[in-house]
């Protein structure tokens, strides 16, 4: 196996890819049960207000914008060819990712925490 | 690592494999005095001369232009013959080698380089003349060949497309090597063959079957770029037919000046 940043990142692209097909299906699952009625929809949408189920929110929102951020950094090489700058960008993606991971995932664990004392 | 004046022990941990007697490759380590002059390849030379003359690995020029002796040294693909040892060592003076990756090994050092040379005349990296040759010379302009520069400098070595992560996974893809000649001759003004070179690279088994995980980039040993030549052909290869009308309008301009007319 040959590391380098390059392939770190698509390694991350590949896992934060597949996370993200996985979530749909919960997604439909959750949604598609608003054709069974408001009861059923209600009982799933309280399986979903669990903490694990916040942590696995947060760990979505991650997924989300490091998949999105490093689309855009592709598109960004693909366009201005600019591979000197491959390094950079990265770093650039994963550092934005992170801040606003932090900054999405405050409120959701505040959430949680406010769910579990109420 | 015991420091001697200019003179130090280095430990070389090499990765063997004799397909005749191993199951499985294996790490040996070989202790070496060199100096701050000393090559990887002058060590290898070293421990096969006196300490095992079974070591196998590939090596020609030693001028870094035949592209023999890529190895991989601590994770990084490179050219044995031209990087001094000392730079390589850890702090224990310890230096990994071992053959390039995602290619098998046929013996210690040396790997099976057929896929390489199989998609390399795939992409037919010979110039297709034009039918109407002129008699003296091609006028090319210095921007042109500016273009080509990226690309032919390559020496062939097989560090970009063994470290590549597509190729390690699908054999069937094309490589950043041979797309790099393709972008060659498909950039070049004096080449005909510019609609079957981009029908060949602009499928789901050359450019777009790059992932831009530019691990080529980082391996190649002359800093080229295969990269941006695959981003380039690709969008040559979405435009294929107003790049073509471009280029056989350039090309009747690099014939007329010096074609011999009856």
């Amino acid at each position: 196996m040959y590391k380098t940043t390059g392939f770190i990142s698509f390694l991350l692209r590949r896992v934060t890819g597949v996370a993200l097909v996985l979530y749909l299906f919960a997604h439909i699952w959750v949604l598609g049960s608003a054709v069974d009625g408001p009861e059923t929809f209600d009982a799933r949408l309280n399986v979903v207000q669990s903490p694990f189920f916040k942590i696995a929110e947060i760990a979505l929102l991650a997924a989300v914008l490091y998949h999105g951020f490093d689309g855009m950094r592709l598109l960004i090489v693909n366009y201005f060819k600019v591979t000197d700058a491959r390094k950079s960008l990265f770093y650039a993606v994963f550092a934005l990712s992170v801040i606003l991971v932090i900054a999405g995932g405050i409120p959701i664990l505040l959430f949680m925490f406010e769910g579990l004392g109420g | 690592m015991s420091n001697n004046g200019s003179k130090q022990t280095a430990i070389v941990r090499i990765q063997r494999f004799n397909p005749d007697t191993d199951k499985k490759p294996y790490f040996q380590d070989f202790r070496v005095s060199i100096t701050k002059d000393t090559t990887i390849l002058d060590a290898l030379h070293e421990i096969k001369t006196h300490q095992d003359g079974s070591l196998t690995y590939r090596r020609s020029c030693r001028h870094a232009i035949c592209g023999s002796c890529a190895m991989c040294v601590n994770g990084k693909h490179m050219l044995v013959c031209n990087v001094p040892m000392k730079n390589h060592l850890n702090r224990k003076g310890r230096v990994s080698i071992k053959p390039l990756t995602y290619l098998p090994v046929i013996k210690d050092l040396v790997v099976d380089r057929t896929s390489f040379w199989e998609q390399y005349l795939r992409v037919k990296p010979w110039l297709i003349p034009l039918e109407d040759v002129p008699e003296k010379e091609y006028r090319i302009s210095p921007d042109e060949v500016a273009a080509l520069n990226n690309a032919e400098k390559c020496i062939m070595c097989g560090a970009c497309y063994s470290a590549c992560t597509i190729v390690g996974s699908n054999k069937k893809y094309i490589g950043p090597h041979a797309l790099l000649k393709s972008f060659l001759r498909i950039l070049d003004p004096r080449d005909a063959g510019v609609r079957e070179r981009l029908e060949e690279v602009g499928t789901d088994e050359g450019v777009f079957r790059c992932h831009t995980i530019f691990n080529c980039i980082d391996a190649c040993p002359k800093k080229l770029d295969p990269t941006k030549a695959i981003e380039t052909l690709r969008g040559l290869a979405i435009k294929r037919q107003a790049y073509e009308a471009a280029k056989r309008k350039r090309q009747q301009t690099i014939i007329e000046p010096v074609l011999v007319r009856e």
